[in-house]
């Protein structure tokens, strides 16, 4: 009797896991079939969404979110957070423009990223020196910069008498084997933000530190160093996307960027990157970014009234979120 | 003394998760007015049957019978409106309230303003807190915040929320575990005023001797199953300790051929917040020191700052036989000292993999330029995991998934990595069972031996007095003596008066 249970138990167990398995894999991949799922349907909804100038259109609109997103992953992940980001692209376009106008085409985009870093390693201190809540801080650099951009720029476009410098524009317009340059660019930096986090000593210790503070603290990692970077890169990240906005907006715009940072932390959850740190990849937020994308994208086609793609992506990133309490619950 | 008749009964209890059956087929009873003791090694399943007791998880089989009468609790609500009540090692309690709303948190007396609006009745809870403390001999103020108190102060309160809601059947889980000599004597008196009201209790400790002292009836739990259930008198500590883990005590004895080596590290203690007349600690390769403190005296706070965890130092520190400051832990792991903290969640990043955090520390000597030799990586976690039995035997498994005494070792595999001189090593025994105890125990033999040396704090001093060869004792954060193996002065009386347990 005993020997038969033990047998029976062992088989079931052997199922159980295997179906484990299955379902974990299945969830692990959500992001990636939900997007799958979104574009069959929009390319049944529509026959526009699968034409080749749709498609482009949908990576020129990724590409600025999923450079803001890099970012965002790596604060996120070290256990941070930052809504300063939208207002940073802004910031970062209209000191690129101004910068370029009176010096040069490179000096000014180095201003526009350096300005970007310089915000973020200021949310950076203020969150690990002054010990202010991840929160808090960036609301408060993210109302502070858009006002320091309406001010430099008395709130009009940053243009010039006669336009930003053509070598500029170029990289708004131009492409390479048939992609525009400013796909190509998350794609680099995706490739080089991907392996620093995902493959070197410091993306580890970027990892642990959100995961745990205190043990990683204890494991002789300098954590403040260390969360401080994170918000760096994603100060720089977003000055980035700011030069790159400006090039394809042909301007410097002090009301750009107005709400990106919340896509940008939606696609980043989507991806399932954990709120609470620790936990997330890279290449799964490019995802989320995509799903951002294409589900507006799509709602764009389908004619739906634009009041109406508010409440739709408002009720993803609720689910999003949703998600993410689900999937902490299983562990 | 109150009726003796049957108030729990457990019947064929059963239940399983995913693959491993926690319980299997576990019965015990528990009258009015009796300890029931449950003993068994972590992992046995005592804390699944308490959950189950307690409505958190329901039994797959088996039933549960209150007073002869069968009863499911779906959730806690329901086994807390029954009578039972679970007294969990996490109390949960308000921190910002006060002990007399914490007392009657959640069902706080209300009377009606201007015969109208509601409002909670002070008065009125002050006095219901007032008399379920009064049982248990509280002499705090009913007013204080519940973070000014101490850590049995609070247990008393959470007991008196239990008792204000009628329990009939209290579980204790490892009630003192964090409790002084004297607190923990304190909780032995209510626990015997209690049976004389007919409550009935379930007890769980991992100390033989409180089991021994405690139950009229004792069951032990191995692997999920009911091995012995013995009565009072039955019991005696060798056997219990044989039933448990199915081997002899003579493994936690430790052998005495230790050969010291060399200065290792040592520290001039100076600051006049830890020593008002200056003393020195210093220990040897092959050495293990105490750091001997009951709770909340100090030690904790005194290894962390011998780490760099927090500053200053407590004085000039020597690694080596040569001066030496570390501002950071990270500076500490470079000149060779490791630290594992008293609680495992401060040492590991749970949802990291076990590799990734056995490298944690040594990231940088793993670092290859711009990328880590993953190659090296993977062969010295093999080798580490096969070393010190870490199961189950997958590197990429989360750590968050081990059990508890293969998490202890994870945190061990990370400082035999990088070739650490020195060991501190805060409470590293707390909370776990006998044979876990005992393992850990060898670790620290195992390291000594091969020249290393070893700090270590404990509350329990019959720990200290069998691992140190020298011993520091502190009391309210202050060094008030010290002694060494061999001495007259090595005994458990000496060390007991100067701690003042």
């Amino acid at each position: 009797m005993a020997s038969l249970g033990g047998a029976e138990g062992a088989v079931q167990t052997s199922e159980a896991k295997a179906r484990g398995t299955l379902l974990r894999g299945l969830l692990d991949q959500m992001p990636l079939l939900a997007l799958a799922l979104l574009m069959v349907f929009s390319a049944l909804a529509t026959e526009r969404f699968l034409s080749p100038m749709n498609l482009n259109n949908i990576l020129l609109q990724a590409s600025v979110m999923a450079i803001i997103a890099i970012g965002m992953t790596f604060v996120i992940i070290a256990g941070g957070f930052d809504l300063s980001v939208g207002s940073v692209v802004a910031f970062a376009g209209c000191v690129a423009a101004w910068v370029m106008l009176e010096t040069n085409v490179v000096v000014g985009m180095a201003a526009g990223v350096a300005a970007g870093a310089a915000i973020g390693l200021l949310n950076g201190l203020v969150v690990t020196r002054l010990k202010v809540s991840p929160f808090i801080t960036t609301l408060g650099t993210m109302v502070m910069v858009r006002g320091l951009t309406l001010l430099i720029t008395d709130g009009r476009p940053v243009v010039g008498e006669y336009g930003l410098p053509d070598s500029f524009l170029e990289i708004g317009r131009g492409a390479f084997l048939g992609v525009h340059y400013l796909v190509w660019l998350p794609l680099l930096l995706f490739a080089v933000f991907g392996w620093l986090l995902h493959a070197t000593a410091y993306g580890r210790r970027v990892f642990a530190t959100g995961g745990n503070r205190e043990a990683a603290y204890l494991a002789g990692i300098q954590v403040d160093r260390v969360a401080t970077s994170a918000y760096t890169w994603c100060g720089a990240m977003a000055g980035v996307a700011g030069v790159m906005l400006a090039s394809r907006l042909q301007s410097g715009q002090p009301t750009a960027g107005e709400f990106y940072e919340l896509t940008a932390i939606a696609a980043v959850v989507l991806g399932g990157a954990s709120l609470k740190g620790g936990e997330g990849k890279l290449y799964k937020s490019m995802i989320g970014v995509l799903i951002m994308v294409v589900l507006a994208n799509s709602l764009n086609l389908m004619n739906v009234h634009s009041y109406w793609q508010r409440v739709a992506i408002g009720v993803v990133i609720v689910l999003a979120a949703a998600a993410d309490q689900l999937r902490a619950r299983r562990k | 003394m109150g009726h003796c008749g049957e108030l729990l009964s457990v019947r064929n209890v059963s239940k399983g998760f995913g693959g491993t059956q926690a319980l299997d087929d576990v019965s015990l009873s528990v009258r009015a007015g009796q300890v029931h003791t449950l003993i068994g090694e972590n992992g046995a399943g005592k804390s699944t049957l308490i959950k189950i007791l307690g409505g958190v998880h329901r039994a797959d089989a088996g039933e549960i019978l209150l007073e002869g009468e069968a009863r499911r609790f779906p959730s806690p609500r329901e086994a807390q409106a029954a009578g039972i009540i679970v007294i969990p090692q996490e109390m949960r309690i308000v921190p910002a309230a006060t002990v007399a709303e914490n007392v009657t948190l959640g069902a706080w007396p209300e009377r009606r303003v201007f015969g109208m609006l509601p409002a909670i009745d002070h008065r009125r809870m002050r006095e219901h807190a007032a008399a379920a403390l009064a049982r248990l001999d509280f002499q705090g103020r009913l007013d204080a915040r519940m973070d000014e108190l101490t850590f049995a102060e609070r247990q008393l309160v959470v007991i008196a929320r239990a008792l204000s809601q009628k329990a009939r059947l209290l579980i204790l889980d490892e009630p003192t575990a964090s409790l002084e000599h004297r607190e923990a004597e304190r909780l032995f008196g209510m626990i015997e005023r209690l049976k004389a009201e007919g409550v009935g209790i379930i007890y769980v400790s991992h100390r033989l001797d409180e089991i021994v002292r405690l139950s009229d009836a004792c069951t032990v739990l191995r692997d999920g199953r009911v091995v012995a259930c013995c009565g009072r008198g039955e019991i005696d500590k060798e056997q219990l300790v044989r039933l448990m883990t199915g081997r002899d005590l003579e493994e936690l004895h430790r052998p005495h051929d230790r050969v010291f080596g060399e200065a290792a590290l040592g520290c001039r203690i100076d600051d006049e917040s830890v020593a008002d007349v200056p003393a020195t600690l210093a220990v040897r390769t092959g050495e293990v020191l105490g750091l001997a403190g009951l709770l909340g005296s100090g030690t904790t706070e005194f290894l962390r700052r011998l780490f760099g965890a927090d500053l200053p130092h407590p004085g000039d520190l020597a690694v080596a036989g040569r001066p030496a400051a570390h501002a950071s832990p990270g500076h500490a792991i470079a000149n060779g000292i490791g630290y594992v903290p008293g609680e495992r969640r401060l040492a590991l990043v749970m949802d990291l993999s076990v590799r990734d955090n056995i490298v944690l520390p040594n990231l940088r000597a793993f670092s290859r330029g711009w990328r880590m030799d993953e190659g090296a990586v993977d062969r010295l976690v093999a080798e580490l995991m096969e070393v010190l039995d870490i199961r189950p035997r997958d590197p990429s498994r989360r750590v968050g998934d081990l059990s508890g005494g293969n998490q202890q070792k994870v945190i061990f595999a990370r400082w035999l990595v990088g070739k650490v001189g020195v060991l501190l090593l805060d409470e590293p025994t707390q909370g776990i069972d006998v044979a876990a105890k005992a393992r850990i125990h060898k670790l620290m033999h195992d390291f000594v031996a091969e020249g290393g040396a070893v700090i270590f704090t404990s509350s329990e001093i019959p720990e200290v007095m069998l691992m140190s060869d020298a011993v520091i004792a502190l009391r309210k954060g202050q060094v008030v003596g010290s002694m060494r193996r061999g001495g007259d002065d090595y005994n458990e009386r000496t060390l007991r008066e100067a701690l003042g347990g």
